[in-house]
């Protein structure tokens, strides 16, 4: 450890993985450290089953549950936008061969007690049940705008300005009513809450394109899922970075990053031992004087023998019930992953409830969610803080993370990475750098 | 693009820091060896394929190489994902390597329980008169592992002796024990890997 680093990184959650592979990809010395013994801190999963038990302090699973060692349960759910940000890192890192994925098999939502199928095309929207009749054609007129629309090309923006009028405007151009504008803001954009319609229209329909693009892919769902869990993704870019020289460190606890002249950092500290460094890169766990709280997150982790109701027995899903259906201020996200996946064993499903803290009691908050799954063999809540940086890392050259959101894709995820790099090096990522060929020659 | 899929099998490669997998891996893929033991030349590795000929039909052996990651820290677990088959590498110049082999057999039984495993005693050419690790006491380690262990080889990657012929009779024993497997193997049961696909409106898009 007593050397000198160009960057040092510490945890091995997601960000920090991808943070630490594009940085030894650009060519710096990288020292990765994890005070935990296994890679992933945040976005693991955790297997074997016992160990997800324990953590929450319930006695040990039956042997209904099958082998533990089957289970990989994530601790915070998400899902990949097939067309989004974190694939398009996968694919030119190269990541992408070290993993395998499945398409999520439905995306729902919510509507006045009972659940939907998304409509994103032209005849979804004919055909589904969430409209009247007269409001299904003004909504098919909405996507078919959509679907045309060309940011460079304004002679596609119809009479209306994308970046100085709001995403109500819009909406009112369409004569959508309020209900079609929530879930087109909440199940297509993906939009948390409703500030969305304040702010320009530009950035919505963007949005409700990354959606469609995403489903045309792998049909079926704009989702996709990892084999084995989400806990693969931060590994994959472990090995990223070992490969191009990054020096990996595990079960290592940090007890002082070293501060020099003008509070710029030049080390960090493990026991007795230094390693000199220019730059770290952490999550806010390891700098808790440096972040404050933004928020809070509750999840449910439910175990269950069966899938989904009204999903067509969907193997993995999705539902979102947007704020307003239940009189929040932030919408509630279910999502479901199966044995298919090897993630759960044989026959057994884990579904995930979550949503941001607005109240004393997140518990009940989940409530309407938890409903929707039936019956759940074991359920796991937890809260946790949301954490952001209290500044910008330029003069101290330490580069924080936020703490993971409630949203179920990696969008926010990968703009905060590629933010942090940007702010850490001063240039965007170069992906250029990345030489493919490199074991991927077919011979 | 081939246009017919040939099974392919990941194969890695597991053994303490030092007994020379990459080495192994660079005979594997170009023939060639490096002496020192410069951390740089291993930079880079990551795996290769290479189609073998086994019984009028070919088989993919796909390589896999730690990266080094072993070095101070735990190797993946995903790097143990989907493997076929392990081949377990001690130095015969050093006991240490060979005594520690249990551990990495456990890593291998827990994350990858579908691989067939193989031993490989790397560095043959440093075998003096008096064995380090005799015979005898692979044959007892062997046994010790209730025969969880398909194929032992003895190897050297200075001269490249035992190489090839060592991972000929790995695609051979993955043939064989995966006959009606791999004739069963669809592309539905597994996932899928994300290609690149349509990049180009990508690029020109202003968003």
């Amino acid at each position: 450890m007593d050397e000198e680093y160009d960057a040092i990184v510490l945890g091995t959650g997601l960000k920090e993985c991808i943070l630490s592979g594009m940085l030894s990809v650009s060519g710096k010395k990288v020292l990765h450290v994890d005070r935990n013994k296994y890679y992933g801190g945040e976005s693991a999963s955790i297997c074997p089953l016992e160990e997800l038990f324990s953590k929450f302090g319930a006695p040990a699973p039956d042997e209904s549950y099958g082998r533990g060692r089957d289970w990989n349960v994530d601790l915070i759910p998400k899902f990949l936008m097939a067309n989004g940000q974190l694939v398009k890192l996968l694919i030119h890192t190269g990541v992408t061969r070290y993993l395998e994925f499945k398409s999520v098999e439905g995306s729902y939502v919510y509507k006045g007690g009972k659940i939907s199928k998304v409509p994103v095309d032209q005849k979804e929207a004919l055909a589904s049940d969430l409209m009247g009749m007269f409001e299904k054609r003004r909504f098919r007129n909405f996507l078919i705008y959509v679907q045309d629309f060309q940011q460079e090309d304004p002679k596609t923006w119809k009479d209306f300005d994308p970046n100085t009028a709001d995403m109500q405007a819009l909406y009112d151009k369409f004569g959508l009513d309020k209900n079609t504008q929530d879930f087109t803001g909440h199940a297509l954009a993906l939009f948390r809450d409703d500030d969305y319609l304040k702010r320009p229209a530009l950035e919505t329909i963007n949005r409700i394109k990354l959606y469609s693009d995403s489903l045309a892919r792998y049909g079926k769902s704009p989702y996709l899922y990892p084999m084995y869990g989400l806990g693969e993704l931060p590994q994959g870019f472990a090995r990223l970075s070992a490969i191009y020289g990054g020096t990996y460190m595990l079960d290592k606890p940090i007890d002082e990053i070293v501060l020099g002249e003008g509070g710029r950092v030049v080390g960090v500290r493990s026991g007795t031992e230094v390693a000199k460094c220019k730059q770290v890169y952490c999550d806010p766990t390891y700098v808790p004087d440096r972040v404050r709280k933004k928020g809070r997150v509750v999840r449910c982790i439910c175990l269950m023998d069966h899938p989904i109701a009204n999903t067509k027995d969907a193997l993995s899903t999705q539902i979102i019930i947007p704020q307003k259906q239940v009189g929040r201020n932030s919408d509630i996200y279910v999502s479901l992953v199966s044995y298919t996946h090897q993630v759960a064993a044989k026959g057994w499903f884990v579904a995930m409830v979550s949503t941001t803290v607005e109240t004393d009691n997140p518990e009940i908050e989940i409530k309407p969610g938890l409903d929707l799954l039936g019956s759940i063999r074991q359920k796991f809540i937890s809260v946790s803080d949301y954490y952001e940086p209290t500044d910008d890392g330029l003069q101290s050259q330490i580069f924080i993370s936020q703490s993971y959101d409630a949203t179920t894709h990696f969008e926010t995820t990968c703009l905060d990475v590629l933010d942090i790099f940007k702010r850490g090096t001063g240039e965007e990522f170069d992906f250029s750098k990345i030489k493919h060929e490199l074991g991927d020659e077919e011979q | 693009m081939a246009t017919i899929k040939i099974p392919e099998q990941k194969v890695i490669l597991c053994g303490e820091y030092g007994v020379g997998k990459s080495s192994i891996f660079r005979r594997f893929t170009n023939n060639t060896f490096v002496t020192a033991t410069d951390r740089k030349s291993t930079l880079g590795l990551d795996h290769y394929s290479k189609t073998y000929r086994v019984c009028d039909r070919d088989l993919k052996l796909q390589l896999w190489d730690t990266g080094g990651m072993e070095r101070v820290a735990s190797i993946t677990s995903s790097y143990y994902k989907f493997a076929e088959a392990a081949v377990l590498v001690f130095a015969l110049d050093n006991p240490a390597s060979f005594h520690v082999l249990s551990q990495h057999l456990l890593d291998i039984v827990t994350y990858a329980e579908n691989a067939k495993i193989f031993l490989c005693g790397n560095k043959a050419d440093l075998l003096s008169d008096v064995p380090q690790i005799t015979d005898s006491e692979i044959e007892a380690f062997c046994e010790q592992c209730h025969n969880l262990i398909t194929g032992t080889y003895k190897t050297s990657c200075k001269t490249g002796e035992g190489i090839e012929e060592m991972f000929t009779d790995i695609a051979y024993q993955l043939v064989q024990s995966n006959r009606s497997r791999l004739e069963l193997q669809s592309m539905e049961q597994h996932g899928f890997k994300i290609t690149p696909t349509e990049e180009i409106p990508e690029d020109s898009c202003l968003c």
